[in-house]
């Protein structure tokens, strides 16, 4: 299967790497700017396409990692293209583009991955595992932190653009929140006072599902540069999860302080195994074998429709109904 | 590719069978053993063909053999399959006694069967990157390195591990091994000097050595030392650890090789606290190398050598302690 990619960011590079290390047959790469296309297939000596179009005629798979505006346009090209396509998360910016990419890839019979790869991260796997498998009980309380500094110049910074931090980042935690305990009822969201000239946000988002079990989910970019925590705490009434990335790593260094901090920080430090990689062996182990994904399409709309309600509550000060 | 199991006597057996059926190709035809009471729940527990002999499962002619038993049945279990023509994987210490070790050595020899001796945390992904690091030159010069592989006792798994007879010696035996291979495999020198403080300061009930800390002086020049206790109590939230600090001239590298866990609280399990580890298991690489050699009919990535180097670097521990002076390891023949 021929991987082209569309979209050389930060996330293009992440797939590219994790491509490279797999050895899928990643050939090829499109993007808009010339000079981010030239460099990028330099780094990973894949062939550039002259357009979207050429893409299209050259790849079996199409990965979009291009911005969140651009999902809707270049997923729905690619499944009229007859292509399987696999998609950086957030689907959409809005639940009937998300809802169009869904529609498009029915009728053409091909098939959509949506890459939310916090399902991949090992130790949220595990998680899950022990909650699914009743090791802890009935879950009555779930909490999630997902917090770094705020993103540098760039489309990420523009909420008309990316969604802004709780459809860029908190998803990640919305969609682990559905994973443990399915659909909530109710969502009630606060954010922090607005910062001058600055998109320094700090969302707490409480999730109230059916018979009292509930979730606080923390997204925010909110911390000093280079600096990004994540954490999971499940508690069940037979048992409890905790787990943090201030643990330390298995490998650590320390070196002369001073490094400049990346574009957009990924949570790489400490692990093993790259979840990137495993994310996207899954997509194309399923694809090749016909086999269901991990994540389905509905729940990527699923998580879209929740971190809306969260930015909705968030900027209404008002508890918001999730239809299920 | 056909594969049995010699012995369930060592714990670690358990895990390979899973590591091995997770390998396409690999059938794992059984496995002999001479406790009826432990033949039994193993068959039951893992669906296992259950040999009562070892010459019985060696009579179905596998390709390759993980030996398994007590440390000190290695040499006549490795003899056996050697002969039969199979392949071996031989769980550490390879031996508790130079003379076993080279019996062993000259066996495989005589037969031409490939011979491994298990370090899984050789393949650990933490541990490569951590020797990619220090062989770059990243760090600069190895000024030190502090190695840490203390665990709870592990008898309550296994009775023999504290018995003098079977295991040929207690903590010291046990964990010494697995940081002097990553000691040498990783800097790429021999152990020269051993100093060691042994003892049994845990456990009246055995006839073996508890507690062992060693001073290294690698041949290089490094310092290192190694902590091969049993001093985690059986409450611990998991069997132990395996860190290693080394130390450079420009930078110091911190390994934590099982730091990747959740920490779970349940009731009704074996711990009421534990560490649930969350990254692959190292065992599962190791067993992959092996299949590898097996198929390939090449040299396995861990020697009989380096099984042998590492035992005698755990015994010149013994024999320092006892004398009170630094003892080389190479000076046990």
């Amino acid at each position: 299967m021929k991987i082209g990619i569309v979209g050389t960011g930060t996330m293009g590079r992440v797939h590219a790497a994790a491509y490279r290390r797999m050895g899928a047959e990643f050939v090829g790469a499109y993007d808009r700017n010339p000079e981010k296309l030239a460099a990028f297939v330099g780094a990973y000596t894949v062939d550039p396409f002259k357009s979207f179009e050429e893409l299209l005629m050259r790849v079996d798979v199409v990965d979009v990692t291009a911005p969140t505006y651009a999902h809707e346009e270049l997923a729905v090209r690619a499944f009229e293209a007859g292509k399987d396509v696999i998609l950086e998360k957030p689907l959409a910016l809005t639940p009937d583009s998300g809802r169009r990419i869904l529609e498009a890839a029915r009728e053409s019979g091909r098939r959509l991955f949506v890459a939310m790869v916090v399902r991949f991260f090992p130790q949220y796997r595990k998680a899950a595992e022990l909650v699914h498998a009743g090791e802890l009980g009935r879950v009555g309380v779930v909490r999630l932190k997902r917090v770094l500094f705020p993103p540098g110049p760039g489309w990420y910074r523009d909420p008309e653009k990316s969604g802004g931090m709780p459809v860029d980042l908190m998803i990640h935690d919305l969609d682990y929140a559905r994973w443990l305990l399915g659909d909530p009822v109710r969502v009630f969201a606060r954010k922090s006072p607005p910062v001058e000239g600055e998109v320094l946000e700090h969302v707490q988002a409480l999730l109230s599902f059916p018979d009292g079990r509930m979730a606080l989910v923390e997204g925010g970019w909110a911390y000093p540069a280079g600096y990004f925590r994540t954490a999971l705490d499940i508690a069940g009434d037979r048992g409890l999860v905790e787990w943090s990335s201030d643990q330390p790593p298995p490998l650590a260094t320390l070196f002369p302080a001073g490094e400049p901090a990346p574009e957009v920080g990924l949570p790489m430090a400490g692990l093993e195994e790259d979840p990137y990689e495993l994310e996207l062996r899954h997509a194309l182990e399923a694809l090749e074998r016909g086999k269901p994904f991990d994540v389905a399409p509905e729940d990527a709309l699923a998580a879209l429709e929740l971190a809306l309600a969260v930015r909705e509550s968030a900027a209404s000060g008002r508890p918001v109904e999730v239809a299920s | 590719m056909r594969i049995g199991i010699l012995s369930f006597a060592h714990l670690h057996a358990e895990g390979y069978v899973q590591n091995l059926r997770r390998i396409s190709g690999v059938e794992v035809i059984g496995f002999s053993d001479t406790d009826p009471e432990r033949g039994r729940r193993i068959s039951q527990s893992f669906g296992l063909r259950w040999f009562w002999t070892h010459e019985g499962l060696l009579a179905e002619a596998p390709d390759a053999v993980i030996v398994t038993s007590e440390n000190a049945h290695h040499r006549e279990h490795v003899a056996m399959a050697a002969a039969a023509g199979a392949d071996v994987l031989c769980e550490k210490p390879v031996a508790a006694t130079v003379a076993d070790a080279l019996a062993m050595q000259e066996a495989v020899e005589r037969s031409g069967v490939r011979f491994m001796t298990a370090f899984p945390m050789r393949f650990s992904p933490a541990v490569q990157a951590l020797r990619d690091m220090v062989r770059s030159g990243e760090l600069g010069r190895v000024l030190a390195v502090v190695g840490v592989n203390h665990s709870e006792n592990p008898k309550r798994h296994r009775a023999w591990f504290a018995q003098k007879a079977l295991a040929g010696g207690g903590a010291t035996l046990d964990h010494t091994v697995h940081l002097a291979d990553l000691y040498r495999w990783i800097f790429e020198t021999e152990v020269g000097e051993v100093a060691a403080e042994v003892a049994n300061p845990f456990d009246p009930e055995v006839n073996v050595d508890t507690a062992g800390l060693l001073l290294l002086r690698l041949e290089n020049g490094i310092p290192a030392s190694i902590d091969a206790s049993w001093s985690r109590p059986n409450h611990y939230p998991r069997w132990g650890h395996v860190k290693m600090e080394v130390v450079g001239e420009r930078g110091t590298a911190i390994l934590d090789a099982f730091a990747g866990h959740l920490h779970v609280w349940r009731k009704g399990a074996g711990r009421d606290y534990e560490w649930l580890g969350y990254h692959s298991d190292p065992a599962q690489g190791m067993m992959e190398a092996f299949v590898r050699s097996v198929r390939d009919q090449s040299e396995p990535p861990v020697t009989w050598r380096d099984g042998f180097e590492a035992m005698r670097v755990a015994l010149a521990a013994y024999r320092a302690a006892e004398a009170g002076v630094p003892v080389d390891p190479r000076s046990l023949v």
